[in-house]
């Protein structure tokens, strides 16, 4: 029936969901959206926004998207120009049959800004008053029958606590549909262009609405009511505005907060917290995850025997799905913990508080969420990077994020620093993990430091820097929510993550045990078993692809004092970091060692001797070497990707793999050799 | 004539008018910071910028550089 809407591939009407950050937008998306909310590609850039069909039980036939939240229809940054775009010209979509937008009723003079401008742009709209209880928590009260005859377009309530007004937004949401297939549709008029005295002009418009459908209750009772008129009079001829104070306890938790020395007490024990939280709580589970995936494997290569396909189950499939599914736990927590931050209203001022020293180094304090959620991942990290409105920041902060300490490198430190950590001293390994963290933050700031010299080079747009956010009140996170996001996030990553990961395990696996599956073990009738199938595992492994790989390469690893054998995994690793601690375990189990435990790969690692010199293959000085390589080399080819995408070219990517992977090698090398000199084995 | 980056904590002032010529001068208008408009500074950041202000009921950081295209 709606054949002259849009939609190419459907004849579904499109609802877009608009609205300034900090209006609840989100919110009332979850409460229309279904289960099957997906996240799509903008054609051309990466993952930006949610189209969902509108849950079934609201008996609503149509699509939601929701978008980025934007300020005014001129955008300043990639966001919200995806914001924007999508409201006029989507490729796929069209441009939306139904347009909601959300307006926090505390707020109103601000946010019917873009409202006006959506209805001067003809938008078929639906405008939703939210946080109505703060509102009238100051004793204040919105007339929306007033407010939707000034505007002239339909105006509900919704209160994002409880759901409160869904019903009626339904309603007439409903009803629009109904009258879109009557009637043509409707276009959007061109693009808002700068023009000063139009929004000025359009502010004192607002303000006029605000003076007529919010009810002041105080003024009322106490019967101060010609005062109250009187000095709006006066106010009105000095065009001056009243004041009105933001949220008490907001105003009061700033003075904390932001406190000169306080505020940046509090801002390091929430980081550390955060950091900390990411080890404590995820490492005993990422053991838990491993372990019961060594069990698996050990249990099935028992059950199927000694055959080919038992070698695929147990040592391709199972340490597969135990590598995807290993860092689970990490990203989680950080996700959890960055929506709570978010939620709360810390992160904004978190922002806030770094700006200035991110800003001496060519950051933005807006690089400050991107870096955080670098250390969960460096793909949703790269995205969040877009509200970054100059290129330059935005590009550096890109630039680095393959330096925050992702998830795929907490396997990797658990086991080299297990590796380090004296057995008589266990509460060491915490401390070399912090070092760790604190180890790579700083050289991603000195890195980006350096970088920022040639930033005209590499980027050559001339823009200015800005930042200006706004600091919402402070307010309790809703758990529930939280969760509901970060398993969302979560979901998202091992479906991107996770196929990838499986096939390189698949891969590693076809080539240390491929083209020389069935050595021929001489006088192998006069050994016992077990002898000749370890022999087998060896002989198998010496004579495998991998083996020449890593042959071919070991003159590059000489001088990091490592061999093939690390070269093999270090190798695999430059396509997903994780990679390397399945990859150990394959080569060194095999080669070193039959015994099936927990500790079994580092008790393989204690053992493994160098061909050449006969000398132990790990030592401290080696393990440092290969942390300070994990640090520094850009071994993901998701990163690299997502970065030719989201700065639109080759550029940054190759720069990336150039200067952190010589950055790494040499640093080892160095490391390494100084290390020995100084008389560390 | 004075610059918001000139008020002192919990100072009030009125905006007179913003500063066309500066690149985010548009921005800050569109986020409220409009002629007529009463502000005040509310908190500096630990480096003394950004610097955070009450308008319209809500509390907006903007870097000292911004505000002192707010003359008030």
């Amino acid at each position: 029936m709606h054949s002259h809407i849009k939609s190419s591939d459907t004849n579904t009407p499109l609802i877009t969901l608009v609205g300034p950050p900090n209006s609840g937008k989100t919110t009332l998306y979850n409460y229309l959206s279904g289960k099957k909310s997906k996240t799509v590609n903008y054609p051309g850039s990466t993952v930006n926004y949610s189209v969902s069909k509108i849950l079934s039980k609201h008996e609503v036939n149509a699509d939601i998207l929701d978008s980025p939240g934007i300020i005014s229809l001129v955008p300043t940054s990639p966001d919200e120009k995806v914001s924007v775009d999508t409201l006029y010209e989507h490729p796929k979509y069209g441009n939306p049959d139904i347009v909601i937008v959300t307006v926090d009723a505390s707020q109103l003079s601000r946010h019917l800004y873009l409202v006006k401008q959506l209805i001067d742009s003809n938008f078929n709209l639906i405008v939703v008053v939210t946080m109505i209880d703060i509102l009238k928590r100051n004793n204040k009260d919105i007339d929306i029958i007033k407010l939707s005859s000034v505007l002239g377009c339909c105006v509900v309530k919704f209160d994002g606590r409880n759901g409160d007004g869904i019903k009626e937004l339904l309603e007439k949401t409903r009803d629009k549909i109904m009258g879109l297939a009557k009637e043509e549709k409707i276009s959007p008029i061109a693009k808002f262009k700068i023009d000063k005295d139009k929004l000025l002009l359009s502010y004192k418009h607002i303000e006029e609405i605000e003076n007529d459908v919010i009810i002041d209750k105080v003024l009322g009772k106490n019967g101060r009511i010609d005062i109250a008129s009187l000095n709006e009079n006066l106010v009105v001829l000095n065009n001056r505005r009243p004041f009105v104070k933001p949220d008490e306890k907001t105003l009061k938790l700033d003075k904390i907060f932001l406190h000169r020395y306080w505020g940046l007490a509090i801002f390091f024990i929430v980081m550390s917290f955060t950091f900390t939280a990411i080890f404590w709580i995820a490492q005993p589970l990422m053991d838990w995850i491993n372990g019961g995936f060594e069990n698996l494997s050990d249990f099935s290569s028992g059950l199927l025997g000694d055959n080919l396909f038992s070698d695929l189950i147990s040592g391709g499939l199972i340490p597969g799905l135990g590598s995807v599914l290993v860092f689970l736990p990490q990203i989680l927590i950080l996700f959890l913990i960055l929506e709570m931050l978010e939620d709360s209203g810390y992160l904004a001022r978190g922002a806030m508080l770094v700006d200035k020293p991110l800003s001496l180094i060519g950051l933005n304090g807006r690089s400050f969420v991107p870096m955080l959620s670098g250390f969960a991942c460096a793909i949703p990290a790269a995205m969040a990077a877009r509200t970054i409105a100059n290129k330059k920041e935005r590009f550096l902060t890109i630039f680095i994020l393959p330096l925050m300490s992702c998830s795929a490198r907490i396997p990797v430190y658990a086991l080299l620093v297990a590796f380090l950590t004296p057995k008589d001293k266990p509460y060491l390994g915490g401390i070399f993990f912090t070092l760790i963290y604190l180890f790579s933050i700083a050289s991603s700031l000195v890195v980006a430091a350096i970088v920022n010299k040639f930033r005209d080079r590499i980027v050559k747009e001339k823009e200015d820097s800005s930042f200006i956010i706004e600091l919402p009140a402070y307010r309790k996170p809703k758990l529930t929510v939280n969760l509901r996001n970060a398993y969302k996030n979560a979901k998202e990553y091992i479906k991107k993550a996770g196929p990838v990961i499986l096939i390189l395990s698949f891969a590693l696996w076809a080539l240390t045990t491929f083209p020389n599956y069935n050595p021929n073990i001489p006088d192998s009738d006069k050994l016992p078993a077990e002898e000749v199938n370890s022999l087998k595992n060896s002989e198998r492994l010496s004579g495998s692809y991998a083996a020449m790989m890593g042959k071919f390469i070991e003159p590059v690893m000489k001088p990091m004092g490592m061999d093939w054998r690390i070269g093999v995994s270090l190798v695999a690793t430059f396509a997903a970091r994780e990679v390397f601690v399945s990859s150990l375990a394959l080569i060194f189990k095999v080669t070193d060692d039959d015994e099936t435990n927990h500790n079994s790969l580092l008790t393989a690692m204690e053992e493994a001797k160098s061909d050449d010199t006969g000398q132990k293959l790990f030592t401290t000085s080696t393990t440092i070497g290969l942390v300070i390589f994990f640090v520094f080399a850009m071994q993901c080819l998701s990163t690299i990707a997502i970065s030719k995408k989201e700065t639109g070219g080759w550029k940054i990517p190759i720069l990336q793999i150039v200067v952190f992977t010589s950055l790494a090698y040499v640093l080892t090398v160095i490391v390494v050799n100084g290390l020995k000199a100084m008389g560390v084995s | 004539m004075r610059r918001a980056d000139e008020l002192s904590i919990g100072e009030r002032a009125v905006i007179k008018d913003v500063d066309n010529s500066h690149p985010s001068a548009h921005r800050i208008l569109e986020i409220g910071f409009t002629p007529g408009q009463e502000i005040e500074l509310l908190n500096c950041s630990v480096f003394n910028d950004p610097l955070a202000f009450a308008i319209r009921g809500t509390i907006i950081a903007i870097r000292k550089k911004e505000a002192h295209c707010i003359h008030i």
